[in-house]
């Protein structure tokens, strides 16, 4: 790996110099790149980026997100997902093409208020981002504890290949829903555990940029420790695993076993 | 402006104690206002200034909304208490004006290209003002974006420097603003060594102008370490761990 | 003219679910209990130019009043009193669902209540502040900024205006030759009265709760706001939005109101170490 010369950067800061790639949250100019955000600068091996620390949740295509309806038109739901644009679900992904507002009654899908989990089917520069309810393991969620964290601290909740979470998870007996927006609902048979998980999860919002922290979470969990820790980085570097759609389906299972 | 005393006493000390190349003290708090995106608090003398970002988010009404860019939207208001003479709250056409060339301040540095059809609000609050408030409010609002992070191409330090007594004097305070021959607020980009707002009240000659703008530039460079020292503290601790960590 | 419009905070359903699960345990979302106030923490003399000034935290909402005196012409009919003016404005840090511009009904609301809580009560004795009667009187501004929006801004404000009250250090003016006043440069403790506290309860559902937070504001059907002077006594009262209380849900708001209204004077005379 290339040596950076300056991990923790604002933006502004010179990373470094030389023919490199810039990737997220850089910006080349002349040979140097530069950070746009606060965050950990990273050298991988297609380039340079910045692992952000801060910002509003920005869609992406095929990203799971956890939204709220707040309206509804004659034709679609209007849903919060908690970033700078309004989602839209339309009525015919849940009843499908035959769909028609003077026979089947939207409320009775879904209601103001209401939490589902789902995907975002379609978002460019041009439109607000569409989203989808119809895959497995999406939908209205019925029950659960609401909390809400940063977007950036997301991939670290997970975990390298889900082990954050469900480390989370196995030790509190709760099962755990997160949008990649932030969005995150804990369920559990037990109200300790519940709030527990909790607890874990925001000292994980607080703390994701330093190092030991799968310790200190498996300390307040009461777990043993017998594998190494992992950094922030090494956790970015697996973000593009999907590993959302694994977590979100477990948690549907469960719920609907329960039912 | 009426000079009614002297601003620099025989030991080269201004009314507040300063020599001439001398900063007030500086003090920068990062996120605190709880529901802002990003938010910071700043103590610039006898300024208390508080500002705060939400953004990006959507805009309202819709058709303002531009398809390539991001809207930026900047208020810089006084608190009625703020002032020596109680303040009407109603926007005065100062604050009005100061609004925009802050806006035009800050938006070189950001890159508003990477959120088109969203909106990006900048609110800047002064809740004590003493002499350079529209410095302090920008550089608190440069704070305020980074910690909501917004992809910027720099952070806007801001500082203005002035004439008084005949002598050019950096970071003027209230009284030399009213008393004071000249007033000159700078903004600028660091990294990339860019103007981004500038403007002079009164009269300097060619060597006095120069001169003036160095020393504004001076006290930038100063206010800048500041404010990336209050991110670095926020996010990342202290910075003298962080280097034993390393 | 006013007219209805649905809030603008829509609060997760599961969300109202654990609420409404909560209260009826007779706990909040925070665990609190019901006639619980959140922590209350008070700091003077922020805003050194004004002769008085506080911030006040309740809970997450966060208040700046300041206060300044000056001289002016009477109120017609008030001749020989002196002026007292507060306002209010929610700054548009508080919250995203706020936009800047002249105050709307609410803010108007806000300010008007916290007023007739303060004059009421008669918490500043104006007929010592009437420097030449009918011509020149004190005239105090009291201005509250509005920084952070968590709920309540009603008693959040108004403990602001009241130890920033308590806090001032008034210049002292003095008539010359019967004609004009002029500042003497000296201060003095403002003549007060009474220390006049607010308890603010909503209701959702059945429950009447305390000191709500910007969620429970958003689930209540209606509101009310008490203020009680030193002797326990009631000086102002406002109910609002669109809900409904029965006579008893009233009574009871009103003694919790006192006793709660006294646990609060004591915590702000101890905050404030009583102006001093």
């Amino acid at each position: 790996m290339q040596e950076i010369k300056r991990k923790y950067v604002v933006p502004g800061d010179r990373i470094i110099d030389g023919n490199f790639r810039p990737l997220s949250n850089v910006t080349k100019s002349g040979n140097s790149i530069f950070a746009t955000r606060i965050g950990i600068a990273e050298a991988t091996r297609d380039g340079i980026k910045v692992i952000p620390l801060s910002g509003v949740y920005i869609p992406r295509v095929n990203d799971i997100v956890i939204g709220k309806i707040i309206d509804h038109s004659s034709l679609s739901w209007q849903v919060d997902i908690s970033s700078c644009f309004s989602a839209h679900l339309p009525a015919q992904d849940v009843f499908g093409r035959d769909f028609s507002p003077a026979r089947d009654d939207m409320n009775k899908q879904l209601a103001i208020g209401d939490l589902v989990t789902a995907r975002i089917m379609a978002f460019d520069r041009t439109r607000d981002p569409m989203l989808t309810i119809q895959d497995k393991d999406l939908g209205r969620i019925p029950r659960g504890e609401f909390l809400k964290i940063s977007a950036t601290r997301v991939p670290r909740l997970i975990g390298k290949r889900g082990s954050m979470i469900q480390t989370i998870e196995q030790a509190t007996q709760t099962r755990i829903l997160i949008g990649q927006n932030g969005i995150v609902v804990v369920s559990g048979r037990n109200g300790d555990g519940t709030q527990l998980a909790i607890r874990a999860i925001r000292m994980v919002e607080e703390e994701a940029h330093t190092s030991n922290l799968t310790q200190r979470i498996k300390t307040l969990l009461n777990v043993p420790d017998p594998q190494p820790t992992e950094t922030l980085t090494e956790v970015a570097e697996s973000e593009d695993q999907k590993l959302i759609p694994e977590t979100v389906g477990q948690v549907q299972e469960e719920l609907e076993k329960g039912d | 402006m009426i000079q009614t005393r002297n601003l620099i006493d025989e030991h080269g000390l201004r009314t507040d104690g300063r020599t001439t190349d001398e900063l007030r003290n500086v003090k920068i708090q990062v996120g605190i206002v709880k529901n802002a995106d990003g938010s910071a608090y700043i103590e610039f003398g006898k300024n208390r200034i508080i500002a705060a970002v939400y953004g990006p988010r959507e805009v309202h009404p819709k058709h303002m909304a531009q398809p390539d860019r991001c809207v930026l939207r900047c208020r810089y208001h006084m608190s009625p208490f703020s002032t020596d003479t109680r303040k009407n709250p109603a926007p005065s056409r100062r604050e009005v004006e100061i609004s925009k060339v802050m806006r035009e301040a800050l938006e070189p540095a950001l890159i508003l290209e990477d959120y088109p059809r969203a909106a990006i609000d900048v609110f800047v609050e002064v809740l004590q003002a003493d002499g350079g408030s529209r410095c302090a409010g920008i550089s608190a609002a440069s704070v305020a974006l980074a910690d909501a992070g917004i992809n910027m191409r720099d952070i806007v330090p801001a500082c203005a420097a002035g004439k008084v007594d005949g002598k050019i004097v950096l970071d003027i305070n209230d009284i030399e603003d009213k008393e004071g021959s000249a007033d000159m607020p700078l903004a600028y980009m660091p990294h990339l060594e860019r103007v981004t707002l500038l403007q002079l009240d009164g009269i300097l000659n060619q060597e006095e102008f120069n001169e003036c703008l160095d020393k504004a530039l001076q006290g930038c460079k100063m206010i800048y370490e500041i404010q990336r020292k209050a991110l670095i503290q926020k996010y990342f601790g202290d910075e003298q761990e962080l280097k034993e960590e390393s | 003219m006013s007219s209805s419009r649905r809030s603008t905070i829509i609060v997760e359903h599961l969300r109202r679910q654990q609420m409404t699960e909560a209260i009826s345990k007779s706990k909040r979302l925070d665990g609190r209990a019901l006639d619980e106030m959140r922590p209350l923490e008070i700091e003077l003399g922020i805003i050194g130019k004004a002769d008085g000034s506080s911030r006040v935290r309740l809970g997450s909402s966060e208040v700046v009043a300041g206060v300044k005196v000056e001289t002016g012409e009477p109120f017609e009919g008030l001749e020989n009193k002196g002026a007292l003016i507060l306002s209010a404005e929610v700054l548009p840090t508080a919250s995203p669902y706020i936009e800047p511009g002249p105050p709307d009904e609410e803010t108007i609301e806000l300010a008007r209540v916290v007023d007739r809580g303060v004059r009421e009560s008669e918490m500043v004795d104006l007929d010592k502040l009437a420097l030449i009667p009918g011509k020149v009187v004190y005239t105090i501004f009291v201005d509250c900024s509005i920084i952070n929006y968590d709920g309540n801004l009603f008693d959040a404000s108004s403990y602001a205006v009241v130890s920033a009250l308590m806090s001032t250090k008034l210049p002292v003016f003095e008539v010359q030759a019967g004609e004009s006043v002029v500042n003497t440069g000296k201060r003095t403790d403002p003549p007060l009265t009474t220390i006049p506290v607010s308890i603010t309860a909503v209701k959702i559902g059945d429950s009447v709760i305390l000191d709500p937070t910007a969620e429970e504001e958003a689930c209540m059907d209606a509101r009310i706001t008490i203020t009680t002077n030193s002797e326990g006594k009631f000086a102002a009262l406002q109910k609002g939005s669109t809900g409904s209380f029965t006579i008893d849900q009233i009574k009871r708001a009103a003694e919790i109101a006192r006793i709660k209204g006294e646990e609060v004077r004591t915590k702000i005379k101890e905050l404030t170490n009583n102006g001093h």
